[in-house]
């Protein structure tokens, strides 16, 4: 989806925009109670917008009422689909006028119902701002729109010998937008950082429909980290129209190694043994053996089918270091029984072993035609014992689980492979799924690593916060979002999110086949 | 309402939008409703739900090219040309698909002499500038004569259908030169095999594409010589009545059908052999048409067979992403047919290629009405074998062998 | 008391009731930053954070750390397993001034920013009760990013008692080189700087990784010669792009600072190349900021210390 993309000079800049903040607040004392169709809302948002921008239907509104997870409770109202800052304006304004919340949408990949609207909002749709603005190499940034995906910003920056260093399973579809709300991480986030770190500016519309840049390319912004308190905010906070994106320089050097075990707890030790040994690789993922199995056919990565476990470990930078790096991972492999010890001969067999591992969620149908994922994170240390616990609380409840995970920050994807057709297996897997949850945190751990909470993980913020933790998260959104009209009634227990529960009070009853 | 779809194939898809960017159309208008996952989910709304079918649901449906990029995308191995053949023919059936012209018009193609007259027709008309092709996605220029197909062995067949034979049977004749030069002897398939049916298909005739089938396997079901298939959505269409009539005979018949260059690309060594070959000095981009790439998946034969005969043979760097054409889609779909084209002309021009070789003729249609140099592959290497001895004019080759961009081009 | 506050040791409950819920209130750490956006109101009580390395644990690559901690102790004991955290060390510098002043090292290029290093904070809110954000894991998007919220914000939100924070192994080798006369442009072919410094002619280059990466960098670099130690810095540092930093000259005279050296005024400067920090002998003017940004830090700071009582007088926006 390579959308523009050959870089321009003209250095795109969002502080020197002229915006008029006053009078975006003077629109929020219209509006205090919903219409009850969408029939003035959609006139507004077609002469704002224009008609081609603008779908209102039934088909679309249901195919936007979801994303990639399993929650289906959304329900969208009409769908957006701006092509500059001044159109996302126009979205937000008539939605304040009509009463009605906004809800960001990027690809939709998203696997905890971050982007399933609740309450008919206004569906801000970013899939056509996907252009990439600017690229500032002697600042080591680009400015890109939010719509722009993932795998294209990285293959239009590849003359210049850089990338945006977040790489999530989705990248070749998920959008920079939505790696911002999401704050994602991907296989490479081990020695790289997640997205907020590769973020230096955004340009934000606010509920009350104000733009604002939310810090800016130099080292040290002044007053609070309000781009860092943005990134992660789940569109909870305002639609990014803008974003400034780290440069990352290609490494020199890479070095893709694929060990394989018979023993998950072996390969499980290697990670531990790496990481205690001071090396930092750039990724190192694992699959399990039912994992592998599902991949293998789609990706012919080469991964043994009949191993307990596959290790994906990737070393770059400098090329003295990496041969070091590399040797040592290799004898540390050895030192834990891995059967198999690989290093990728080419690009081509490199990029055949990283297609298996990204393409591990997709590839669970070949299995079951449901899943359920979760994405808790461990103490490393702790990567043995949770595991074999997971397999212990799954076959429990007589369901299937593959494994496939970032095991280099503890990061586990357990995912349920289930067939909803199936009387009664819902519930075992969510008590499968709650078991798991519980498991982690008592470990020391965290709900999510890089999936968000959107809905689906909601309910167990109570788990890992207490109330006190609860409400400074709901007065960071607030800030941000006083009117709570900024996606709402995600990530935070009903309890702690102002008045979202207001903002769902839209004629949620008529479906969307209505 | 039940559209007759596998509940397994349905259910097959988890929703994980892997396939996204590679639907043309999804590129295009950024939508779910235009993008793989959501027509799946839109099915399995009608399907399971009883969701109502309205307009926009129908144009969901329609608007899909069904170039199939999202199978080779999709990790799950979700049948969608299989989803999306059912749906339609479920669509065609209760009359919300397929009006009664096209199906009239679709009726036509399985008599030869009819399609090759009214062709003609066409051509005199083109010549008089009574009608706008440029607007109608028609070729700037078609031929009035056509040279006879003649047979030159019995080793194998050479697949020429309907609409191709009428419009480029130059191609057809370069083909079998080719396979000539590699030793071995061509039957056309002419009045013998009318047309395979992949437009019926498409445009949810279910029947009528069995009844094309039967008629294609009756007149070459005779002895077992390998059915060669210069057009990539015929071999396509070919290929897949194994599962359509879903019988052994069938599936047979599928397996005695090659891709022209799939095939070639096994006698090589016999061209190679046969005549010492001079490259043609030419940059070539391969397009990849779509049911060659992410049906047949046997696109990379195409790089193989081309690259001993011209100086360089380019990918493009789109991964594959459809060019609009879609069989009678351009037709159809003009608005979204143009856009999608602008992707690939885009990155045709961004390769430096001088000429473009597709394996489809819609694809080579569509392509050359913007301008674009589009020769078949095959038309490359008749090429490069006949100007064996005498000096190959840079200016000259690609545009004079009856290219269909030539005229358009303004040379 | 639930579980959560259960939690908490007997170091931080004590500094929350130290703290208590009322009356200005601000942390003295090592006091190397005092004056940055203000001194505290005259009326406001001076409280201690908390001291100690409460966990350690080398494989997890995280510890645990108590805010009144020197950040030379906290290296002192990660050195021992050959680890180090991304914070400046400043003569009786304490981790939490470290982390609420938010000011990178001069290594930052090989060490990364102080704003990356917080993984979990515990802190006392305005009304007294603790309050913590992150999770003690290496990674955790779950729910909104308070730690990237306090890094910076100078005590103004929250009294930091206890920190997680990301270590790293120190690397295999690391010297200070001296290039005389260089253009910055020059380091780009490196791969190992962790800090280039420049003062407009000089240049020192951190190198930092593996023996072969820094020997190839050197042999890289051709004229560079061994260097003990970084420049003295002069004591006023300015916050600019990376590209300002290279041109800084004229950055100053475009904020109407004149680093001619003429007219009595020191014009040194020494400017951290690819980050855009700039040590110079004169004060950095007030950076503008725009209003829409001005007013979200206000709303900040009303909502999570609506009475205004913690390091009063003291103003984020007002750092340089």
């Amino acid at each position: 989806m390579v959308s523009v993309l050959t870089a321009t000079r003209r250095v795109f800049n969002p502080l020197r925009r002229n915006h008029n903040e006053a009078s975006a607040s003077a629109s929020n004392a219209v509006a205090d109670t919903a219409d009850s169709d969408d029939t003035a809302l959609v006139a507004d948002l077609i002469d704002a917008l224009g008609a081609d921008r603008v779908r209102a239907d039934s088909a679309a509104r249901y195919l936007a009422s979801h994303d990639a997870s399993i929650y289906r409770e959304g329900n969208a109202g009409p769908i957006c689909f701006p092509e500059s800052t001044e159109h996302v304006v126009a979205c937000v304004e008539a939605a304040v006028r009509h009463g009605r919340a906004i809800s960001p949408r990027g690809a939709g990949t998203g696997l905890a119902g971050g982007a399933a609207p609740l309450g008919r909002p206004v569906v801000v749709s970013t899939t056509r701002m996907n252009k990439l603005l600017s690229v500032d190499v002697e600042n080591g940034i680009a400015w890109v729109q939010p719509g722009i995906v993932n795998l294209d910003l990285s293959r239009a920056l590849a003359p210049h010998g850089v990338h945006f260093a977040p790489d999530p399973s989705s990248q070749s579809v998920c959008t920079i937008g939505g790696n911002v709300a999401n704050n994602s991480g991907g296989p490479h986030c081990l020695a790289y950082g997640v997205t907020s770190a590769h973020v230096l500016a955004i340009e934000a519309v606010l509920s009350d429909a104000s733009v604002v840049t939310l810090g800016d390319l130099t080292a040290e912004p002044a007053g609070y980290d309000l781009r860092g308190a943005f990134v992660g905010s789940e569109g909870m906070c305002g639609v990014a129209t803008a974003v400034a994106v780290r440069l990352t320089p290609n490494p020199p050097a890479v070095r893709t190694m694929m060990l394989a075990f018979q023993d998950v707890s072996h390969a499980a030790s290697t990670v531990s043994a790496i990481i205690a040994a001071g090396i930092v690789p750039a990724a190192i993922e694992m699959m399990d053996q039912r994992c592998v199995a599902a991949v293998e056919d789609f990706a012919q990565a080469g991964y043994p089918k009949d191993a307990a476990a596959v290790l994906l470990v990737e070393v770059d930078g400098p090329a003295g270091g990496v041969a070091i790096a590399g040797e040592k991972i290799a004898e540390i492999a050895e030192a834990n029984q891995a059967a198999t010890v690989r290093t990728a001969a080419d690009e081509d067999e490199r990029a055949r072993l990283w297609k298996g591992r990204k393409s591990a969620f997709g590839a669970v149908a070949n299995v079951m035609p449901d899943y359920y994922l979760h994405d808790t994170v461990v103490p490393r240390t702790k990567l043995v014992e949770v595991l074999e616990r997971i397999y212990e609380i799954v076959d429990r409840h007589d369901l299937i689980v593959l494994n496939v995970f970032h095991a280099g920050d503890g990061n586990l994807h357990p995912l349920l492979a289930y067939d909803s057709r199936v009387p009664g297996v819902r519930e075992r897997v969510h008590a499968a799924g709650r078991e798991i949850i519980e498991l982690s945190l008592d470990m020391g751990g965290a709900l999510t690593g890089e999936h968000g909470i959107g809905v689906e993980k909601r309910d167990y913020m109570n788990r890992m916060f207490s109330a006190v933790d609860l409400q400074q998260q709901g007065l960071l959104r607030s800030s941000f979002d006083p009117y709570c009209r900024m996606n709402p009634g995600k990530v935070l227990p009903s309890s702690h999110s102002c008045s979202d529960i207001s903002a769902l009070r839209a004629s949620d009853a008529a479906g969307v086949w209505g | 309402m039940h559209l007759g779809l596998d509940t397994d194939e349905l259910n097959s898809c988890v929703a994980c939008g892997l396939c996204l960017p590679h639907c043309p159309t999804f590129v295009i208008t950024g939508s779910d409703t235009e993008s793989p996952r959501g027509r799946i989910a839109l099915m399995r709304a009608v399907q399971d739900d009883d969701a109502p079918i309205t307009d926009e649901l129908v144009r969901s449906i329609e608007t899909c090219v069904q170039c199939r990029g999202c199978e080779t995308a999709c990790p799950s191995a979700v049948p969608f040309g299989r989803l999306m053949e059912g749906t339609r023919a479920a669509l065609a059936d209760s009359g919300r698909i397929t009006p009664r012209w096209q199906r009239w018009a679709l009726s036509m193609l399985r008599r030869r002499r009819l399609v090759l007259a009214g062709s003609t027709l066409l051509a005199l008309a083109i010549r008089l500038r009574l009608v706008p092709t440029r607007r109608l996605g028609l070729p700037a220029r078609m031929p009035l004569r056509r040279p006879a197909l003649r047979t030159s062995g019995s080793d194998v067949w050479l697949f020429t259908g309907c609409v191709m034979d009428a419009w480029q049977r130059d191609v057809h004749l370069a083909v079998q030169r080719v396979l000539e030069a590699a030793g071995v002897g061509v039957e056309p398939t002419g009045a013998t095999a009318p047309c395979c049916g992949a437009l019926h298909i498409h445009a949810g005739l279910e029947a009528d594409t069995k009844d094309l089938a039967r008629q294609v396997m009756a007149g070459l079901s005779s002895d077992d010589r390998p059915i060669l298939v210069d057009a990539a959505g015929c071999g396509a269409m070919l290929k897949d009545y194994g599962h359509l009539l879903d019988s052994d005979e069938a599936r047979a018949f599928s397996a005695r059908v090659f891709d022209v260059h799939e095939w070639l690309a096994g006698h090589l060594d016999d061209l190679q052999a046969r005549q010492e070959v001079v490259p043609l000095p030419l940059t070539v981009a391969v397009q990849d048409p779509c049911h060659l790439r992410h049906v047949q998946r046997a696109h990379q034969a195409v790089t193989e067979v081309l690259r001993p005969f011209v100086a360089e043979v380019v990918n493009l760097d789109d991964d594959g992403l459809c060019c609009g054409a879609g069989g009678a889609y351009s037709m159809m779909e003009p608005k979204l047919a143009r856009a999608i084209r602008e992707r690939k002309t885009a990155s045709v021009a961004r390769s430096g290629a001088s000429v473009v070789a597709s394996a489809n003729p819609g694809c080579s249609l569509h392509l050359a009405a913007v301008g674009l140099d589009v020769l078949h592959p095959l038309e490359l290497v008749d090429q490069a074998l006949s100007s064996v001895g005498t000096q190959a004019n840079p200016n000259t080759v690609g545009v004079s062998a009856g290219g269909l961009g030539a005229a358009e081009a303004g040379t | 008391m639930t579980d959560h506050e259960a939690a908490y040791d007997a170091a931080l409950q004590e500094f929350a009731a130290e703290v208590g819920p009322d009356g200005p209130v601000c942390v003295r750490g090592g006091a190397t930053r005092w004056a940055l956006g203000g001194e505290p109101t005259s009326d406001t009580r001076e409280v201690n954070a908390p001291a100690g390395v409460v966990a350690f644990e080398p494989a997890e690559m995280t510890v645990r750390v108590r805010a009144g901690t020197t950040v030379s102790e906290l290296h002192q004991q990660l050195a021992g397993a050959g680890q180090r955290t991304a914070l400046p060390e400043r003569e009786g510098g304490t981790v939490g001034g470290a982390l609420m002043v938010g000011e990178s090292s001069i290594a930052r290029l090989g060490r990364g920013a102080v704003r990356e290093s917080l993984l979990q904070a515990c802190y006392v809110c305005a009304d007294g009760q603790i309050a913590s954000g992150g999770a003690a894991t290496v990674k955790n998007v779950s729910g909104f990013d308070l730690c990237r919220l306090l890094v910076g914000s100078l005590g103004t939100l929250g009294l930091l008692g206890e920190a997680l924070l990301r270590t790293f192994p120190i690397p295999e080798s690391e010297r200070w080189v001296q290039l005389r006369g260089a253009d910055p442009a020059a380091t780009k072919a490196c791969d190992t700087a962790a800090s280039v410094l420049w003062d407009g002619s000089d240049m020192w280059v951190l190198l930092s990784g593996y023996e072969p990466d820094v020997q190839e960098d050197m042999n890289r670099l051709r004229d560079c010669s061994d260097a003990s130690a970084p420049p003295e810095l002069p004591s006023h540092r300015w916050i600019c792009t990376p590209a300002e930093a290279v041109a800084f000259g004229d950055y100053a005279t475009s904020v109407g600072v004149d680093l001619s050296g003429r007219n009595g005024s020191s014009g040194r400067f020494v400017a951290e190349i690819g980050v855009g920090v700039v040590h110079a002998s004169v004060p950095q003017p007030q950076r503008i900021v725009a209003s829409g940004v001005v007013e979200l830090n206000r709303r900040f700071k009303q909502r999570f210390d609506p009475s205004g009582r913690l390091n009063p007088g003291r103003d984020p926006l007002k750092k340089t």
